[in-house]
């Protein structure tokens, strides 16, 4: 009988040889985007480099992966995050620097550059209404979202510092470009959290997730909804009763880093390079508006024309924005925060 | 305590009491390891930085804030909000149950108890399907012209006491009801014999003879209240932030577990302290009751 326990040990070596396969897990936000990103850029990369590649999902990257890297049980090896997030974990030590030798180094524009988490795609914070309220005379511009007497109706913000106290100076007249210096001083941050506290009372809602924010615009429990795009762009495409303007928008980008510790570093580095490449990201946008960050993701007709509006960093749409600046708020988040919520409370 | 004066039976005593006390081992073992070394490691974590060295800091930190107070007081007028409401709805309800026929209070419950079956997240949902601007309410409200405008019936106090009332009534009602139902008969007819009336019943036979399921009821919606997370932070929309949301909040935002764990702390001190007054309370009023009794 032995020769049938030499075939037997030879077919359980062939079975066990596509796990020699390298391993990699990936963390993303889940959901619509999460599918998104699987259909247009890790699963075509996985295919293409012979990875096994394990998505696990998570809303909050940045609460897990410090559990992860300080419990010392780290089982993802790429990790999807939002920039201002992935600078709060760089200046926390959680994250592997990116390999600029594996990854292209040219591919984001200087501005966007970081070491440690490598910015995809972007997406813009824009200002939505519902149609029905306002027919064909919507306010377009923050300083019309915050006049209550010309506009009334009720507003939906997002209960968190970010982007709201960039978006309450450029209501108050702040130009784009002066956003940041003016929230550097405490007078620039109090101006800020003194205009959303004026609003205050016309917000009906103040939202904690994008999925609540677009719930709210669909259903018309608020009139006006600072949201992100592909949330409005997704509830107008589903016939919802809104639209939606880039004009004053804070561009924000979501980025791709290794955990410090990861099981598989070089392979996740790898992955890192081969789902980014411009006619994935290009791809994205098919399921989800958001734009790529890499400009050659714009040329050789990757992304449709008619497309091109509904991106945030689409040329045509970045000139009134303002970019969100993580550095800054790694800085100075935690203050921010805190004022803000101090408004909330009283 | 009974003196067993046999040797043997003694020991045989002994015996049984340790054979029932490891029975007990496999529970002590999973509350050990599900509760208190969660609480140790709280408690630990309370005292370190971000960086993992010892400090008072975060104490210092969290009790320092006027966002901390606020919370608090939110929790509070949460949970005493739930509480006076279930009381007011409860007791009656109870009290109805109790008086019923048992086939039609078997009914009656069923109906009490059929939310509990459902997760609380659906529940939670079910309210805002509801109770929003263009909910089954105020569409029924503004449809029949009881009102103008649609009523602000959720993302605020309102909703999220409404959410958590219909969580708690049930805990509530059921030793209330429990404590209705062994009332003896007999000792409200006699009083009705005596000339009482109903009200007068009522408030110096069967109220005083369930005190003390009011009491556990009450203690049971404080505890599970102070807690409470989902239903704020779904029909509170953003305004309504008691602990637990400061507590997500700490987490989620500024990965601060050390003050996060603080929260926490403090959370469980409330507990405490509210569970000592309604027990130092419930001795209070069982003490008066033997006084009155001796008159």
């Amino acid at each position: 009988m032995s020769w049938l326990r030499i075939s037997l040990t030879a077919f359980a070596i062939s079975a066990a040889l596509p796990v020699h396969a390298e391993t990699v897990t990936i963390t993303t936000a889940g959901g619509d985007y999460g599918n998104a990103m699987k259909e247009a850029m890790w699963g075509p990369a996985a295919k293409e480099l012979g990875y096994d590649v394990h998505e696990e999902t998570l809303s909050d990257g940045l609460a897990a992966l410090k559990m992860q890297v300080t419990s010392g049980a780290i089982t993802t090896d790429v990790i999807h995050l939002g920039s201002p997030e992935g600078a709060q974990a760089a200046a926390q030590s959680l994250l592997e620097p990116l390999d600029y030798k594996i990854i292209d180094p040219n591919s984001v524009p200087a501005a966007a550059k970081s070491d440690y988490c490598y910015p995809f795609d972007s997406y813009g914070t824009v200002l939505s209404w519902n149609t029905k309220t306002y027919g064909e005379n919507p306010p377009k511009t923050w300083a019309e979202f915050w006049d209550v007497a010309k506009f009334p109706g009720r507003r939906a913000l997002r209960a968190n510092a970010q982007d709201s106290i960039e978006i309450a100076l450029l209501s108050d007249g702040v130009a784009p470009a002066d956003v940041y210096s003016v929230l550097s001083t405490p007078e620039g941050l109090e101006r800020a959290i003194k205009r959303l506290e004026a609003i205050k009372p016309n917000v009906a809602v103040w939202w904690t997730s994008g999925a609540q924010s677009a719930q709210l615009l669909k259903d018309g429990e608020a009139d006006l909804v600072i949201t992100w795009n592909g949330r409005a762009e997704t509830v107008k495409k589903d016939g919802g009763a809104a639209d939606y303007t880039f004009k004053g928008s804070v561009i924000g980008t979501d980025c791709l880093a290794v955990p410090k510790g990861a099981p598989n570093k070089e392979a996740a580095m790898k992955l890192i390079a081969a789902m980014t490449q411009p006619a994935r990201v290009a791809k994205l946008t098919d399921f989800i508006a958001y734009g790529p960050v890499n400009p050659a993701g714009y040329e050789g007709g990757l992304i449709p024309e008619d497309r091109l509006k509904t991106l945030a960093t689409a040329p045509e749409n970045a000139g009134t924005s303002v970019f969100s600046n993580a550095d800054w708020w790694v800085k100075n988040g935690e203050a921010a925060q805190k004022a803000f919520d101090e408004m909330m409370a009283r | 305590m009974t003196v067993i004066a046999d040797p043997f039976l003694a020991a045989d005593a002994r015996r049984e009491r340790r054979f029932f006390l490891s029975l007990s081992l496999p529970a002590l073992f999973i509350v050990g390891l599900a509760a208190i070394l969660p609480i140790v490691w709280i408690i630990r974590q309370s005292f370190l930085t971000t960086g993992g060295e010892y400090t008072v800091g975060n104490y210092e930190k969290v009790l320092s804030s006027g966002l901390t107070w606020s919370a608090l007081v939110t929790t509070l007028q949460l949970s005493l909000g739930t509480l006076a409401i279930c009381i007011l709805l409860g007791t009656p309800l109870a009290l109805a149950l109790a008086s019923a026929r048992p086939r039609v209070a078997n009914l009656l419950m069923a109906f009490v108890m059929l939310p509990l079956w459902t997760s609380i997240l659906v529940r939670t949902y079910g309210w805002l399907v509801l109770l929003r601007r263009d909910g089954l309410i105020n569409a029924a409200l503004t449809g029949s012209g009881l009102t103008a405008e649609p009523l602000p019936l959720v993302y605020n106090f309102t909703g999220t006491l409404i959410g958590m009332v219909h969580y708690m009534l049930p805990l509530f009602l059921l030793p209330v009801y429990a404590a209705m139902r062994d009332i003896d008969a007999n000792l409200v007819r006699a009083s009705a014999s005596m000339g009482a009336t109903l009200g007068q019943t009522i408030r110096t036979v069967i109220l005083p003879l369930s005190a003390g399921g009011i009491f556990s009821g009450s203690i049971i919606v404080f505890i599970y209240t102070i807690g409470f997370f989902i239903t704020p932070a779904v029909l509170g929309g953003g305004k309504v932030n008691p602990l637990s949301t400061r507590i997500e909040r700490t987490l989620s935002t500024f990965q601060d577990w050390g003050s996060a764990s603080v929260l926490g702390i403090l959370l469980l001190i409330l507990m405490a302290l509210v569970g000592v007054m309604f027990l130092a309370a419930r001795r209070l009023i069982a003490g008066r009751k033997v006084g009155t009794g001796h008159a």
